[in-house]
């Protein structure tokens, strides 16, 4: 005699517990709180575009503005934040802002189209905090160019910045000339200096080679 | 035949249909998840001074591997002695991604001033490559410090006139200037070897 016949429902049952299992997991399954929305080539194609920038000059009228549009977020920690800030800026650091108040209040900024600008002292400080956020779907949120110390030391003059794409990242010297220059012997010629990168390639290896 | 196991094999096969809906996974393998990113970026352990970078390059440091992210044009006219190129626009073509998470190797990335390479430093923490660098200040602080250091004011402290003197010395070395050894910088050129990450075979060995 065959098991089925013995008990019709015995298939139905572990079906359904089958199912249970399953249900069961799916239910429990943790859910990552933030994914990327951006892949990393949509993040690289951003930052070479130059978006996400908040320039000084825009600061300027941002400050006088008080509809709301523009919020300024201070991401150093509260000692800096007391010595000084721009004036009008929140403070929250930047270890704190994903927690869950915050991301409420980012979330409702970016539903209503209201600019956030993340700053630290220095740009480079509240650039990764910057990426992260365009990278996890945030894109109402900027970076200060130039942060609050170029702030702080061009308060009154903040539209010299307008017609410049960026405050860093930009050669401040002739490199090649410099490092010849300053070398105490002029009688090397600079060709000779100049580079002839031989690249050694690592051959590829052929798909199923080995073997016995 | 019992109707049993007609009715599974139904089932199963309509599971195995439905595997074509599954969303398809993120193409990055060890993606690090945002919060953990978040933590990595607030550290400031990733920045490396001109000064360290220039001692480990003096002294022949067999793990550093330097990474300029500038354009190919700007890296052809100047760059560090055997630095590799991988533009930050190119940073996620095969050929740049084995540049990166070679085994033992500590990768610094440099541009202009920071911003660039830490640009480039955030996108390769996130696809998860561990013991990358930022070198802080870039090439700017290195024409400032290592090439051209100022001599720090008589009143300061000793440990200042350390690093001045190493500065000055490193700014030699860098520059082949030292007219000793004349003739010596024409076989200094850079003669780049890269290490490259070993791929993953497929199938390779057997038995």
């Amino acid at each position: 005699m065959h098991v089925h016949e013995r008990n019709p429902k015995r298939t139905l049952i572990t079906i359904l517990l089958f199912a249970l299992v399953i249900v069961v997991g799916w239910l429990t399954m943790k859910k990552p709180r933030f994914n990327y929305q951006l892949t990393p080539q949509q993040t690289v194609d951003m930052v070479i575009g130059h978006k996400g920038c908040f320039h000084p000059f825009e600061l300027a009228n941002a400050l006088g503005d008080k509809s709301g549009k523009v919020v300024l977020i201070d991401i150093r920690n509260s000692f800096d934040y007391a010595r000084g800030h721009i004036p009008g800026s929140m403070n929250i650091t930047a270890t704190n802002l994903l927690e869950e108040e915050n991301v409420k209040q980012l979330d409702t900024w970016n539903k209503n189209n209201v600019k956030v600008v993340f700053y630290h002292d220095d740009q480079l400080q509240a650039n990764g905090t910057w990426m992260l956020f365009r990278q996890i779907g945030y894109d109402n949120t900027f970076v200060l160019l130039g942060g609050y110390n170029y702030y702080a030391s061009h308060k009154n003059n903040l539209n010299d910045s307008q017609g410049k794409t960026c405050l860093k990242g930009v050669p401040k010297y002739d490199f090649a000339e410099v490092a010849k220059k300053s070398g105490a012997s002029a009688d090397v010629p600079a060709s000779t200096k100049t580079k002839k990168v031989k690249v050694r390639r690592k051959k590829k290896e052929k798909a199923a080679s080995g073997g016995c | 035949m019992n109707k049993n196991y007609l009715f599974l094999t139904i089932l199963m096969l309509l599971l195995a249909v439905g595997t074509f809906f599954i969303p398809k996974k993120q193409l990055v393998k060890h993606e690090r998840s945002p919060e953990k990113l978040l933590m990595d970026i607030t550290q400031p352990s990733r920045y490396v001074t001109t000064d360290q970078v220039a001692k480990m390059i003096i002294e022949q440091d067999p793990t550093l591997e330097l990474i300029d992210v500038r354009p190919a044009d700007e890296y052809n006219k100047f760059t560090l002695p055997d630095a590799v190129n991988v533009p930050l626009k190119d940073i996620l073509t095969p050929e740049s991604q084995d540049n990166l998470g070679i085994e033992d190797m500590n990768a610094v990335f440099f541009s202009n001033d920071d911003i660039m390479a830490d640009q480039a430093w955030v996108i390769s923490r996130r696809m998860g490559y561990k013991n990358i660098y930022v070198m802080k200040g870039g090439l700017n602080c290195w024409i400032e410090t290592i090439i051209n250091p100022v001599e720090p004011p008589e009143t300061a402290p000793e440990t200042a006139f350390e690093t001045y003197h190493f500065r000055k010395a490193a700014g030699i070395y860098f520059t082949g200037g030292n007219t000793v050894q004349t003739g010596d910088t024409g076989t200094k050129k850079a003669k780049v070897k890269v290490r490259r990450k070993k791929k993953e075979k497929a199938a390779s060995g057997g038995c």
